[in-house]
């Protein structure tokens, strides 16, 4: 018995720490059997494009659970900050307006932050709670109809292409890049990961911690604006339905990653595997034909199943120790 | 003098739900006189139905220190099922069965938490999403996506419609089946070893296992019991709405939450009462019993709703320190 336990011990790192990758291989495999246009260019950026949004909610929350925190009013943040952009744009210039959107997103981040780290409250209920209070705005907002913007220009922001490459990808491509580089090569983003690990230790290590991890919750906030915008211009009108579930998913898909809601541990890389799992499942089951409601019941099955693996993986390290 | 005041703000933090709940009468009774009549009484006497039934088996569930967000996909599930079966099995069998249902979903949900080691209220929290989406997919792959109405029944549905619409003397059924739901959930609370397990798991898990409580026969207790109380819930708004959809629940998972937090349970877990989340949900009833008479809009009700659980959160937080 003991051996067995010692034997699958690697075998259970890899599939915990890889298991986006794995996931994605293995849909990827599985896709070459099936006749269907999935390996085409223009599927393939499709879904790339489609997934964008979400990777670029996924980036801002990476930074908030590798900091043993996480970010559940992203949803509330993206349809609110969308409304405003639309909202704007008839009174002012389009990019004023998209900038007062971010700013609003990168202050909703900083009453979190001050909810979350200086108040020290539990970040997962609270943060439900202000998206639950963001979606109620946007509805107000909008009175629950959808509002079509007003600028043509804007559509041009999630629609056009740069030489075939969506200028969606582009933009989340340069998010990616920013956020890797800020977690990967500076301080700030080696803070973080101190904090996320140990916050006693980080503490004591002179690391000014609340700040550090507040910061967080700002880019969090803004990152989620700047996909509430995309998706508005993406589908030129501004409603207050998207973010329901997105805030859900894009925490899970950031586990899915490998980034533990214990903290500590992640990367930027690993959540945009996470999420891809999501884009590449959702394309992989319409182009099979699969209906929506087995597609819920799918994506519900994975979400359970990885969250279970992670804290599984979490019980082993406890009982290692 | 000085000692005097702590007291009186100790007992005001404390009693901060009934001092609202008086205040808001008060404000409301001067304001529309509509508010004290009797028809209006009745009407908050009958919404108490679902949403007490789904708080007071959450109570347990945040007294246990987890939380359940699955209750939403098990009330959908629950009434689905205990419509369909009327026809083929008679009422009083279809809502057995619509109870064993809603127990079993709590099972499952337990066995998963139980299983992976889940030690804290983020991994549950996840976890229990993910079973609500695939209780909701089953719902909605049960119904085929179609509402059904109650009155396109064959079979005798008296028994269900007395439980909507009856009443003995002054009290609506519902309202007298929620009393006897209270006493027994709150002499097994307060009364047997059990409910005090309960209390003792939610404290501290590792010190109540090492003290000989039953930690993991505790979780099975709080989640079966969350399970069955939404089934509860879900046959009397049915009964209420004579219709069945397979989105019914959704949202009774964040309000319960709401409720049973603004009663006065601390998210920490190991303290609380289901008489407290009675008055958490009178709270909410009357505020959006208020809230209507005085024409404010639904969308800004989810607005006030979601900023109170935020205030609730951040005030239980305070008192803790």
């Amino acid at each position: 018995m003991m051996t067995i336990m010692e034997s699958s011990a690697p075998l259970l790192k890899l599939a915990t720490k890889q298991k986006a990758f794995v996931a994605i291989v293995g849909m990827l495999v599985l896709m070459l059997f099936f006749d269907t246009n999935f390996y085409t260019t223009y599927n393939l950026l499709d879904m790339l494009n489609s997934t964008s949004i979400l990777l670029i909610l996924a980036f801002g929350v990476s930074l908030t659970v590798i900091s043993a925190g996480c970010d559940l009013s992203i949803g509330g943040i993206m349809v609110v900050a969308g409304i405003i952009a639309i909202k704007l744009m008839d009174v002012m210039p389009m990019w004023g307006a998209i900038l007062c959107a971010l700013v609003f997103g990168a202050f909703v981040g900083f009453v979190n932050g001050f909810l979350v780290v200086q108040q020290k409250t539990e970040p997962f209920i609270i943060t439900l709670g202000m998206g639950m209070l963001l979606t109620g705005v946007a509805q107000q907002l909008t009175d629950a109809r959808p509002v079509p913007a007003s600028n043509p220009d804007f559509m041009i922001i999630g629609n056009g292409d740069f030489f075939g490459m969506p200028y969606l990808v582009i933009i989340m491509l340069v998010c990616f890049a920013l956020a890797h580089w800020l977690m990967r090569y500076t301080q700030y983003g080696r803070n973080l990961y101190a904090i996320g690990g140990d916050y006693e230790v980080a503490l004591y290590s002179g690391i000014d911690v609340v700040r550090t991890k507040w910061i967080a919750f700002v880019i969090s906030g803004a990152g989620a604006a700047l996909a509430g915008v995309l998706l508005s211009s993406k589908l030129n009108t501004g409603s207050s339905i998207y973010g329901e579930t997105a805030a859900l998913i894009v925490n899970c898909g950031v586990v899915v990653g490998g980034t533990s809601f214990a903290g500590g541990i992640g990367g930027i890389p690993q959540s945009a595997l996470g999420l891809l799992v999501f884009g590449i499942l959702d394309n992989a089951m319409n182009m099979l034909g699969i209906t929506s409601y087995i597609q819920i019941l799918l994506k519900g099955a994975i979400i359970v199943g990885i969250i279970w693996m992670d804290c599984f993986y979490q019980k082993r390290k406890r009982e290692l120790v | 003098m000085k000692k005097n005041i702590a007291l009186l703000g100790q007992s005001f933090l404390r009693n901060y739900v009934l001092i609202a709940i008086l205040a808001l009468i008060v404000v409301t009774m001067l304001v529309e006189p509509n508010f004290m009549t009797f028809a209006n009484l009745i009407n908050i006497m009958r919404q108490f139905g679902p949403l007490v039934m789904v708080s007071l088996g959450m109570t347990f569930v945040i007294i246990g220190g987890f939380i359940d967000l699955s209750v939403a996909g098990t009330i959908s599930l629950v009434a689905v099922v205990t419509v369909t079966l009327i026809d083929p099995i008679g009422q009083v069998p279809a809502i057995l069965v619509g109870l064993g249902v809603g127990a079993l979903c709590g099972y499952v949900n337990s066995l998963l938490v139980l299983s992976s080691g889940a030690l804290t209220q983020a991994e549950a929290l996840f976890i229990t999403f993910g079973m609500s989406t695939v209780y909701s997919a089953i719902a909605l792959m049960y119904s085929g996506g179609s509402t059904k109405h109650m009155r396109f029944l064959k079979g005798d549905t008296s028994v269900i419609e007395a439980l909507g619409q009856g009443s003995v003397g002054i009290f609506s059924v519902s309202f007298l089946v929620f009393l006897v739901c209270l006493a027994v959930l709150w002499v097994f609370q307060t009364q047997t070893r059990m409910g005090r397990a309960i209390c003792l798991t939610g404290g501290n898990k590792t010190a109540a296992h090492l003290c000989g409580v039953p930690v993991s026969r505790s979780i099975i207790a709080i989640y079966t019991i969350s399970g069955f109380m939404a089934a509860i819930g879900a046959i009397i708004l049915f009964s209420r709405i004579t219709t069945a959809s397979p989105v019914i629940g959704a949202g009774y998972e964040t309000n319960a939450i709401l409720a049973v937090v603004v009663g006065g349970t601390t998210l920490k877990g190991g303290k609380g009462s289901v008489l407290r989340t009675v008055m958490g949900v009178l709270l909410v009833i009357l505020m959006s019993n208020c809230l209507n008479l005085l024409g404010v809009t639904p969308y800004m009700q989810v607005v006030t709703k979601g900023a109170i659980l935020v205030l609730a959160i951040w005030l239980d937080n305070r008192t803790q320190i």
